[in-house]
């Protein structure tokens, strides 16, 4: 139906399909809710853009995807601009699940999970644990191979949203005699699965989306191993860059424009004495250094979507900077708001990760800095493959 | 990619080489050969054809910028490429600006633009009616390269308060040009006074179209040329940084293989990304000739120029001792960068006119 709209055409489109179909006042709907009205509405919604043909345009055509690359940057745009609520439940399923099917998965895997993803599957990483975080290859949790399975004894920690999880995409040490990197498998668990138990953890927002996961011989169907046993962590690496690119293009489109919407309105409004933040030549001064940085995120952000041939070290790069810019621009707008942004005890769930309650944004940021490869990381990952300077003397790897 | 762009892109390619050869047998302390320069067709990049040019564009120049701040090179190139080029392409064809433009394409003639050095905006100078007919008066500090310049063009404001160009010799009568030397050895600078200069109508210039419009832009180019130069110069100093850190050894390791070291060098690279993002997107606004260039053109600056300080500084304190030294280098581009930075506009000066549009905003969002 769209697809022989150019690029205005179809941008014109995307916008008269959010003006139509962004639920109004979504954000006051979506404060202090409970966990089962977040899930339900974020279901709601993936349907809704599936129905559009915008929930995942990233996909492969026979899938139900096929989206070109500059179409995808303009919906991402556009959904930007008009503020409309993120898949925030749906994001490991549509990009990490998906993306690891894809480019690893049988047929039989795909043809099992692609539609049932599409339906409302809901997918949880398990890769973190208690002494694997940063050292992620130094992951404890086993899985011993009984006759045509696979049982597993570990825990699993950091698992973004578990507690709504069907599926988890599972890294498990396979063979313990092997070098670190080498023993690792990746398998496909069902989360109703005998022996798993998951046990939220509160975190410095006081939210609790993020997850243990015990796991206590919980038996796994040999069927669902990814890829060649003891290959997982190159499994592993060839997929965590899919929630990259696009994904981070969509993050700094919304910080772009919603972000720093709120923050300009947010100077601009006059306080107890009558002057606005904004009649400050430091806080002018301030906002301006926060567009400008903003503008070069975006343009980085595309240059890592439109290039064939990204640098080694760019997704790392758009990582770190985005996370950081995140973080500086929640805290400028904790600083301005002052006291009455302490005042909003709750943020609104669906949203980006600024949502306005500027100190609890502040706060939430870290889980950029922190998580998926820490900033310290990145720029080791920077410095080593993007600039090829040389690596630490030979620890344990 | 498209055939077109990739055709594009080969040529920027070999301009690319073509600048760093040259640029690269120009001995240290000495400008690079203005005849070299003019041969290279570099002056006449933006230049229209039947003037002798290349009918390219401002992104043409801004490769050749580039690489000069990536050498820290000496000479008037920016000043005549970017202001001179760029002020007679802005005014109305006439025999006298159709001549000066093919001298100045041909390298025979090097003019200098009178613009206030550190301003984002304004015309240094004004015509006054007089009994001796029209005077020009007025003096613009820190003018580019006007010292070795052999012909001014004065921005002024004519009688009736509409900007317009005067084109005079140093030496003409009432007009002082007095070097004003700085830190930075590579660069030139001239304070440039008019008391009464004789302003004959066959001097006064007129802009085509918009005069205010084109005075903008002429700010505009001159802001992104000089990001250019601190992009080209942050380029060499993190690939210079990045070298010595992998070759450089204490405690028995390349100093490259400590994160604190790393790590600084990553930041530097970040920056070098960003600014690189921010200053194509303002050289791509002033190719394409739009209107609406000060926005891009305010953000390249801001941040490149003050990006290119951290980058800079940085590599001197990473070269550890040696960086310190003069033989080592690295001040030539650090000065150079720190002079940046005021050239054109500081950075303060720049997020001050991107904020202007921060209250007309602020309430329309308040509004809605």
């Amino acid at each position: 139906m769209t697809a022989s709209l150019d690029l205005p055409d179809f941008r014109a489109h995307v916008r008269d399909w959010c003006r139509t179909h962004i639920p109004e006042d979504w954000r006051g709907a979506q404060t202090g809710v409970s966990d089962a009205e977040f899930v339900a509405f974020q279901k709601e919604w993936f349907q809704e853009l599936r129905r559009a043909g915008f929930a995942v345009p990233h996909w492969p055509a026979a899938w139900g995807g096929g989206m070109p690359v500059a179409r995808q940057v303009v919906l991402y745009q556009e959904l930007a601009a008009h503020d409309a609520p993120r898949l925030v439940l749906a994001f490991v399923s549509i990009h990490h699940a998906a993306s690891t099917l894809l480019a690893a998965g049988t047929e039989e895997q795909r043809k099992r999970h692609l539609p049932a993803i599409l339906d409302g599957e809901i997918w949880v990483q398990g890769f973190s644990e208690p002494d694997a975080g940063s050292d992620l290859a130094a992951l404890r949790t086993t899985a011993r191979r009984e006759g045509d399975t696979y049982v597993v004894n570990g825990q699993k920690l950091w698992a973004s949203g578990a507690a709504h999880a069907d599926w988890c995409l599972l890294l498990a040490r396979t063979d313990p005699g092997a070098p670190k990197r080498r023993g690792i498998s990746y398998f496909l668990m069902d989360m109703r699965t005998p022996g798993v138990d998951v046990r939220p953890i509160r975190q410095a927002t006081g939210e609790s989306h993020f997850c243990e996961i015990f796991l206590d011989d919980a038996v796994i169907p040999a069927e669902c191993l990814v890829g060649p046993e003891n290959d997982g962590w190159r499994v592993a690496q060839e997929t965590l860059g899919a929630e990259r690119g696009m994904t981070m293009l969509e993050l700094a489109e919304r910080l772009g424009n919603a972000g720093f919407g709120w923050l300009v309105e947010l100077c601009g409004r006059p306080g107890p004495g009558g002057a606005a933040p904004l009649d400050d030549a430091r806080v002018q001064d301030r906002l301006a250094g926060l567009e400008t940085e903003l503008t070069g995120l975006r343009a980085l952000c595309a240059e890592l979507v439109e290039n064939d041939r990204p640098g080694p070290a760019d997704a790392s790069i758009v990582k770190l900077y985005y996370s950081e810019l995140l973080q500086r621009m929640t805290d400028f707008g904790t600083e301005v708001a002052g006291l009455a942004a302490h005042t909003e005890l709750r943020k609104p769930l669906s949203s980006g990760w600024e949502s306005g309650a500027w100190v609890l944004d502040f706060i939430g940021s870290w889980e950029w800095t922190i998580p998926g490869g820490s900033s310290e990381i990145q720029r080791s990952i920077i410095g080593e493959r993007g600039l090829g300077l040389p690596r630490e003397p030979k620890g344990n790897r | 990619m498209t055939a077109e762009t990739a055709g594009f892109t080969e040529l920027h390619e070999e301009l690319r080489e073509v600048a760093r050869d040259l640029l690269g047998r120009t001995a240290a302390e000495a400008a690079p050969d203005w005849r070299a320069i003019a041969g290279s067709g570099w002056l006449g990049l933006e230049a229209p054809e039947p003037l002798d040019g290349a009918g390219a564009t401002f992104a043409e120049v801004a490769l050749v910028l580039r690489e000069m701040g990536r050498a820290a090179a000496r000479g008037p190139y920016p000043a005549v490429a970017v202001l001179g080029v760029g002020a007679l392409g802005l005014l109305e064809s006439s025999p006298g600006r159709d001549l000066l433009f093919r001298e100045t394409v041909a390298g025979t003639a090097v003019p200098a633009v009178a613009l206030e050095g550190e301003a984002v905006e304004g015309v240094p100078f004004r015509i006054g009616r007089t009994a001796r007919g029209p005077l020009l008066y007025g003096t613009a500090a820190f003018v580019r390269d006007a010292p070795g310049a052999d012909r001014l063009l004065l921005p002024a404001l004519d009688p009736d308060g509409t900007p317009v160009v005067v084109e005079a010799a140093p030496d003409a009568p009432g007009l002082e040009v007095a070097e004003q030397p700085v830190v930075d050895e590579t660069r030139r600078f001239g304070l440039v006074t008019a008391h009464g200069v004789e302003a004959r109508p066959d001097a006064v210039r007129r802009f085509r179209g918009d005069p205010k419009a084109a005075v903008r832009r002429l700010h505009e180019r001159a802001a992104v040329a000089v990001a250019c130069d601190s992009l080209g110069l942050s380029e060499a100093m993190l690939e210079a940084t990045v070298a010595y850190a992998g070759v450089r050894e204490q405690f028995g390791r390349a100093i490259g293989s400590f994160q604190a070291v790393k790590h600084a060098c990553a930041d530097m690279f970040v920056q070098v990304k960003v600014a690189g993002k921010l200053v194509d997107g303002a050289v791509r606004v002033q190719a394409e000739g739009r209107d609406d260039g000060g926005v891009a053109a305010a953000m390249a600056k801001s941040y490149a120029c003050a990006a290119a300080v951290e980058v800079a500084g940085k590599a001197m304190q990473l070269h550890g001792g040696m960086g310190y030294t003069w033989e080592s280098g690295v001040h030539v581009h650090l000065k150079r960068a720190v002079l940046n930075r005021a050239l054109s506009g500081s950075p303060a000066a720049h997020r001050g006119r991107l904020a202007e549009r921060y209250p007309p905003l602020a309430r329309e969002r308040a509004d809605a």
